[in-house]
């Protein structure tokens, strides 16, 4: 006995850190492994489609002195001052490249898709039955909701749709479907008042495209930024504020001509790309004077892209021969590998985007508020609940037999159009809304809406107040990562029949369209020529993936942003 | 007038005030069309899937060519402008799909999660989570295209016989694109485990490495589970990686055999677009076999979502 007893002692207390250590080592790996399987795929693919290596040696040494030294070394001194400081750098670097990313989108959309006089005519009918509704409301404080509520819904009818509008429309079919409406033939055609977009878009006399734009995509955009930089600092203030962004808006107009870019785009990039990122400089260096050395790596980085570029094109210092480059971005498709464009489909991605966004996003955060502030604990809203979770775990392609079934098989809509997509993917995308939703709205404090209820706020007044703005950067975050997941679908798409090559945008919503991961699928399977894999669908891949990266990073950033504030 | 009489004449006032039932009922009606999704999506597959087999064709009156439903679930031979409707064939490359990317996904998606939840400090963290977002995030055609243009040359310097569109990186690709999935909901089961566990395992004298296998892992294991059959039904579904790179040949594959994934093959998924993409012309047989795949499809991702959803809440270990 007495042996045992010292046999137990003599390796009491010691442990081999081996295999702990292994096992460690193993499930690093193990996490790493996709990360940076798929980051080298990725660099695969950005050197087939860039191509760094045809540049001139000169090139990149001109770049590596006035852009990737100065870069580093401010980088440096301003994250050894205050990481604080060097986060809101690169928070202001990310927020250039997005901001600049989604401008030219804008611009594309205002170039060939949206007439600046239809956008300048939605505008003023969503402004004149806004500026009623307010006004009826201070008429008389004590009006009856309903009668409000009536006359503010007309109000938007009548200036968006006119007589009898969509509605005649919905009665038509019906009629067709064997209900005894009286005119109802004829309601679908015939139009009794104009709507108010109607009204503007047919003025004979407008002024010129870009000073329409600069009133109606500057001109918020101006007010928006100004009040953010000058919160804190009185009414003259900010309106002073809000007039410099409109006025550097309305200079590009002036300018662009100048260095030859047209009058429209250089409105829409100056709007969209230039005053938000300027704004969120002028906002820290305002309002946050700690972290306003951080300013100096965006600078640095602008300032050393375009000495650089300056100097090579003096020089003449050949860059890459990148097949991402202007022409494609720009041109249609081509059975010529070299020639062939990414246009209609950049196009057909944002287009997709908005109608889902404007489908979906509504319909998705009202359920996440039901079932999350209003449902009683019953079957049904178990049975909601359940179903919810389901619909999440639906293959995509099915949903693509869904939305052809539905909508282009027995409700006879032409398939592949801009609409019908917009649908498919809405219901696509819409459990993950709502799921993401719910999050955000169940990560408000109880408290909050107890108080709410304690100064005897109704429960439509609580939501309203208290649930949806505290959620609401939660519930955006979601949203975007659902529209990411929405534009980067293919199946769907192709089920609807959206055809894979179109050589325009559509400007309307009852047009076919193309996407970016449908044209990239089909430059690999029926353009599968060596000429296609090295050149063109490599550059596709790189547009794609661009796009969704940033729209995801600004996604994640937002949420911790968010979730560092709370 | 009674206390709470006074106030259910209070509150049922405000409660039916016109702006409360407004905003209620669009509220509930967005909640309700999931549920009118659900039932459209289930009417449209079976009456379309109806109009595919010969017993119930007649029924939503169709004349025409139809298809046996047995000859339909049983037959290994896919070959529709020929009219055999073999969903089997279809069926063992989808099986194949699922098998290979699940050999890559679970056990790296399992270590991803044990690392992140009880491993990795909270800077690594936030580094790592948001990466394996990204990578959920990359859409599916890109990685199809990544496995025809990179995958399979540098698989094929290893095995020689490989041709040029093989389950085998379909297999690769579909793996990597779910272990995210794995990953962040076995993440969630793990962290969910009490710590009180976990100390309990260390004042036994356990080391990290037993505490997680033995403690933490066999805790969350309904969750770790219900992750694994999600994701598996993930791949299942899965389209464009397996349409562009595992090819368009349907063939019967035995499922078990390793050298039938160097083989090109059809899954269900992929013979869905290469119906739609135009092989066929609209309305016929071939055309409506479309919707008795996603039938089966539906049905089988359904099953496996429900299976998932009641190991995760009946096998929940109770804290």
């Amino acid at each position: 006995m007495a042996a045992d007893t010292s046999d137990v002692t003599a390796g009491f207390g010691q442990v081999s850190r081996t295999a702990g250590r292994v096992f460690r080592a193993l499930l690093l790996a193990a996490t790493l492994f996709g990360i940076v399987f798929v980051t080298i795929l990725l660099l695969y693919v950005a050197n087939d489609a860039i191509q760094p290596l045809t540049a001139d040696p000169g090139w990149h040494l001109t770049f590596f002195l006035t852009l990737v030294v100065p870069t580093a070394g401010v980088g440096a001194f301003v994250y050894r001052r205050s990481q604080a400081a060097f986060q809101t750098g690169m928070l202001a670097l990310g927020f250039v490249a997005v901001a600049l990313l989604f401008s030219g989108g804008a611009a594309m959309l205002f170039i060939d898709i949206v007439r600046p006089l239809t956008w300048l005519a939605v505008v003023v009918a969503l402004a004149v039955p806004a500026a009623i509704a307010v006004g009826v409301t201070a008429y008389d404080q004590r009006l009856p909701f309903l009668a409000r509520f009536g006359v503010t819904t007309a109000a938007f009818y009548l200036s968006l749709f006119g007589l009898p509008g969509p509605l005649g429309t919905v009665a038509s079919w019906l009629s067709q479907l064997g209900l005894p409406i009286p005119l109802g033939a004829t309601l679908g055609s015939v139009r009794l008042v104009p709507s108010v977009v109607d009204v503007v878009s047919g003025v004979p006399v407008a002024p010129a495209p870009w000073l329409m734009l600069v009133a109606t995509v500057g001109g918020p955009i101006g007010v928006v930024a100004g009040h953010a930089v000058a919160r804190d600092r009185g009414r003259r203030a900010r309106v002073a504020a809000s007039s410099a962004f409109l006025a550097v808006v309305a200079v590009a107009g002036v300018v662009g001509p100048a260095v030859g870019v047209t009058p429209v785009p250089a409105v829409v990039v100056a709007a969209v790309g230039v005053v938000p990122p300027a704004a969120y400089a002028a906002d820290v260096a305002v309002n946050a004077p700690r972290e306003r050395v951080g300013l100096a790596v965006p600078a640095t980085v602008i300032v050393g892209s375009l000495v650089g570029a300056g100097i090579v094109s003096v020089v003449g210092l050949a860059g890459p021969q990148s097949w991402v480059d202007w022409a494609f971005l720009t041109s249609a498709h081509s059975t010529n590998a070299e020639s062939a464009g990414f246009y209609p489909s950049i196009g057909g991605s944002i287009l997709l985007m908005l109608s889902v966004a404007v489908l979906a996003f509504p319909v998705g955060v009202g359920a996440a508020i039901y079932l999350e502030e209003y449902a009683p604990d019953n079957w049904l809203t178990r049975v909601i609940d359940v179903n919810i979770s389901n619909l999440a775990g639906v293959p995509s392609v099915v949903y693509g037999l869904l939305g052809f079934g539905l909508f282009v098989t027995h409700l006879n809509r032409p398939a592949g159009t801009v609409l019908i997509g917009g649908a498919t993917l809405g219901l696509l995308i819409l459990p993950i809304i709502i799921i993401s939703a719910r999050e955000a709205i169940r990560s408000v404090p109880e408290a909050q809406r107890a108080a709410s209820d304690g100064m005897g706020a109704t429960k439509w007044q609580t939501v309203r107040n208290v649930v949806l703005p505290r959620s609401f950067s939660g519930i955006l975050t979601g949203t975007i990562l659902a529209l990411g997941r929405a534009i980067g679908e293919t199946a769907p798409l192709i089920m609807i029949g959206a055809p894979t090559i179109k050589f325009s945008l559509p400007t309307q919503v009852s047009e076919t369209v193309t996407a970016m991961p449908l044209q990239v699928y089909a430059w690999s399977s029926l353009y599968a020529t060596p000429d296609f894999y090295t050149k063109v669908v490599p550059a596709g891949v790189v547009v794609l993936v661009t796009v969704l990266l940033a729209m995801n990073s600004v996604a994640i950033v937002l949420r911790n942003k968010y979730q560092s504030h709370d | 007038m009674s206390g709470d009489d006074l106030e259910a004449a209070l509150t049922t006032r405000t409660q039916n005030a016109p702006s409360e039932l407004l905003s209620r009922s669009f509220f509930f009606l967005c909640a309700a069309l999931s549920i009118v999704t659900t039932i459209g999506l289930i009417a449209l597959l079976a009456t379309e899937a109806a109009k595919f087999f010969t017993f119930s064709a007649p029924l939503v009156g169709v004349d025409g060519a139809t298809a046996g439903i047995v000859e339909f679930l049983t037959g290994t031979n896919w070959d529709p402008t020929n009219g055999s409707f073999g969903v089997l064939a279809l069926v063992s490359a989808t099986l194949m799909v699922m098998i290979g990317s699940s050999i890559i996904a679970l056990p790296l998606g399992l270590g991803t999660a044990t690392y992140l939840s009880e491993y990795a400090s909270p800077r690594l963290r936030s580094v790592l989570k948001p990466a394996l977002e990204i990578l959920a995030g990359i859409p599916t055609v890109v990685y199809g295209f990544f496995a025809v243009i990179y995958i399979t040359p540098a698989l094929g310097t290893v095995l020689p016989g490989l041709s040029k569109f093989n389950m085998l990186s379909a297999c690769v690709v579909v793996g990597i694109m779910i272990i995210p999935m794995v990953a962040s909901i076995s993440e969630d089961a793990m962290s969910a485990v009490p710590d009180e566990l976990r100390q309990a395992g260390y004042g036994m004298g356990a080391t990290k490495l037993e505490v997680s296998t033995g403690v933490v892992v066999p805790a969350a294991l309904s969750g770790i589970f219900s992750s694994f059959i999600l994701a598996l039904s993930r791949a299942i579904g899965e389209t464009m990686a397996v349409t562009i790179a595992a090819g368009s040949t349907a063939r019967f594959l035995n499922i078990i055999d390793p050298g039938a994934y160097t083989e090109s093959a059809l899954p269900m998924t992929a013979a869905m677009v290469k119906l739609v993409k135009g092989d066929v012309t609209g309305g016929g047989l071939a055309y409506r076999s479309v919707f008795a795949i996603g039938a089966t499809l539906f049905v089988i991702t359904l099953v496996m979502n429900i299976v998932s959803d009641v190991i995760a809440h009946r096998f929940k270990e109770e804290y």
